[in-house]
């Protein structure tokens, strides 16, 4: 793994422009960035990446029959009670999976760590699947890369077969985002197109403009009825709407499905660390609550933790890090080393939920930007990879979309 | 084995990427009018319609606002829904009507420019006010932000609405029926991550 400088190429801003591709630039800061790239050996790819986040995702699966058949799990990870039967429903009836995204700390050499799974809403999908693609064939076409130089990024083929795989041809999708977000937005189409092309028909429609027929059922803004909605819109949000109690009831099928709810949460790394203790892709994790104590030195972990926590200590003593169940682009996570906070996110959205400790696993150091590399799943299988960089050791809104490689 | 997919969609097109999926929909001319006056001004200085086809236009939105208009159980319910004022019983809009149904005023007009009687279709639509000082059609489906001025419609603009007189009118619960999702969610900018 390496950090390559490259020539950009001269009219890639005028080619997004045309594509559509409007938030190359964000926060007055460059979010697309071409001016270097990440190349990877295929070795380090598919036994570093590709099988690892493979094989987490089956452990997840794991973890959800866990969760879903625990009332006291639910209740950890804050799933409203009310709902709690359909998270499990939506389960036990395999309501079907589209897509996921690891976040991982790798750097090169070494088992990738899990730092998170976005499991429910992964957004990026455009970048990684299209304009990234499209870097790689422009770079390729211009010399600047080397004839056999390749990407992992199967992605837009894994969906379009992964949606041939779940519905049948002619079936009718809506998709739907809160509107006037282009990053969303992108995601969303990027993922209809993938539909299309599997022979489906697509429909979109803005969040807040979908409303409900007087016999239950979902519609659109033109009172289509809708009989499954990929939303791009977290489950800890859609139980928390006024149209949570109408889910059920309404015949609409959920995509990502409900069970999602239970992944992309936080609450899932202490229950995976319980579950496959010593995993060399995952780092020790535990319910804040469990541990808080032990932690100061004021106290001892909960019972049922205790001899983990001791085992986890001295990994736990160097660094950890703390996390709110639910947490979206580093919102509310401090590091702590050595007993001090040396890092803090700005954005404290979600500091009141409550929280889990995962050990340290710092991010790599590429010419003072720190690599998150994104493992992209779809079905049940990685498909492909990308990478964000961020000054910070903690991957904010900030953060810029980088390119990546195979050579060697 | 190559890594990457041979093919992937490039462009980011905006929604109407999706309506291409389907047949594309027929777009209509049409104008807003708040009243008939205002109709019939514009045709004299060579507006869409003529003076004739406005006072028909007119005839027939305000016949399907007595036949489609939303329907509440309560004076406050209707006005939740359309803003205090804009309400009238059933009884004061139609003949026969009830005195314990509300029903929106008449707001405007919308007028498309297109064939009489296309199956299914009303070429003229009865506009509501919103609680928020816009406009919405019977069945609430779109949103409009006046009630005046030139617009190309969808053809599905125009669909004829579905008959409310007779039926029970709609109460608090049921006339809820748009924007609740979403809410959970608006502090933030993305909802991704």
């Amino acid at each position: 793994m390496q950090k390559i400088i490259l020539p950009e190429r001269p009219t890639w801003r005028d080619e997004a422009k045309e594509l559509g591709f409007t938030f190359a630039d964000m926060h007055g800061e460059p979010y697309w960035d071409e001016t270097s790239a990440y190349r990877f050996t295929l070795k380090q790819v598919e036994d570093d990446i590709e099988d690892p986040a493979t094989e987490l995702h089956g452990m997840c699966r794991e973890a959800v029959a866990e969760i879903v058949a625990s009332d006291a799990l639910m209740a950890r990870l804050c799933i409203p009670e009310a709902y709690r039967d359909m998270v499990a429903e939506s389960w036990t009836r395999e309501h079907p999976e589209i897509y996921g995204r690891f976040d991982l700390a790798y750097d090169g050499a070494g088992p990738a760590r899990m730092l998170e799974y976005n499991a429910d809403t992964p957004t990026s999908l455009y970048e990684s699947a299209s304009f990234q693609w499209s870097w790689l064939e422009g770079q390729l076409a211009a010399g600047v890369l080397d004839e056999g130089d390749d990407q992992f990024n199967g992605i837009h083929e894994a969906l379009v077969e992964r949606f041939r795989e779940v519905f049948s041809t002619g079936s009718d999708l809506h998709f739907t985002a809160m509107g006037g977000n282009p990053e969303d937005y992108a995601t969303v189409e990027c993922m209809a197109w993938a539909a299309r092309e599997a022979g489906l028909g697509a429909h979109y429609s803005d969040l807040d403009k979908i409303g409900i027929s007087t016999d239950g059922q979902f519609i659109d803004h033109e009172d289509r009825v809708i009989g499954t909605l990929f939303k791009l819109y977290p489950w800890e949000d859609l139980l928390r709407d006024e149209y949570a109690d109408r889910i059920r009831g309404s015949d609409c099928l959920m995509v990502e499905p409900a069970w999602k709810a239970v992944l992309s949460n936080k609450g899932l790394l202490p229950v995976l660390w319980q579950m496959f203790e010593g995993h060399p892709n995952l780092l020790p994790a535990f319910f804040e609550a469990d541990i808080a104590g032990a932690l100061s030195g004021q106290g001892s972990a909960a019972p049922e933790v205790a001899e983990a926590f001791s085992r986890a200590e001295a990994a736990l003593s160097a660094g950890y890090v703390t996390k709110p169940v639910f947490s979206r682009e580093g919102a509310s996570v401090t590091i702590v080393e050595n007993g001090a906070v040396t890092e803090a996110a700005t954005n404290t959205d979600y500091s009141q939920h409550p929280g889990i400790v995962q050990a340290y696993a710092p991010l790599p150091d590429f010419d003072g930007f720190r690599p998150v590399i994104g493992a992209w799943i779809v079905g049940t299988e990685c498909a492909g990879m990308s990478i964000r960089e961020d000054r910070s050791r903690i991957t904010q809104d900030l953060s810029r979309f980088k390119p990546h490689f195979i050579r060697g | 084995m190559r890594r990457r997919s041979k093919k992937v969609a490039l462009s980011i097109v905006g929604a109407t990427a999706f309506t291409l999926a389907g047949c594309a929909e027929e777009q209509i001319d049409a104008q807003a009018y708040p009243d008939l006056p205002a109709c019939v001004a514009a045709a004299n200085s060579g507006g869409l319609f003529s003076v004739e086809e406005c006072r028909t236009a007119v005839a027939e939105a305000q016949t399907l606002h007595v036949e489609a208009a939303p329907r509440y159980d309560s004076l406050t319910v209707c006005e939740e829904q359309h803003g205090a004022g804009a309400c009238g019983s059933e009884a004061a809009a139609a003949e026969g009507g009830s005195g314990s149904i509300f029903m929106p005023l008449l707001a405007g007009y919308l007028i498309g420019n297109m064939m009489r009687g296309t199956g299914g279709m009303a070429a003229s639509q009865p506009m509501y006010r919103t609680a928020n000082g816009r406009f919405t059609n019977a069945t609430g489906s779109s949103v409009f932000g006046g009630n005046a001025g030139k617009a190309t419609l969808g053809a599905g603009q125009f669909a004829r609405p579905p008959a409310t007189r007779g039926r029970a009118p709609m109460t608090r619960a049921m006339a809820a029926s748009r924007g609740g999702f979403g809410k959970s969610g608006t502090s933030r900018g993305s909802y991704g991550g």
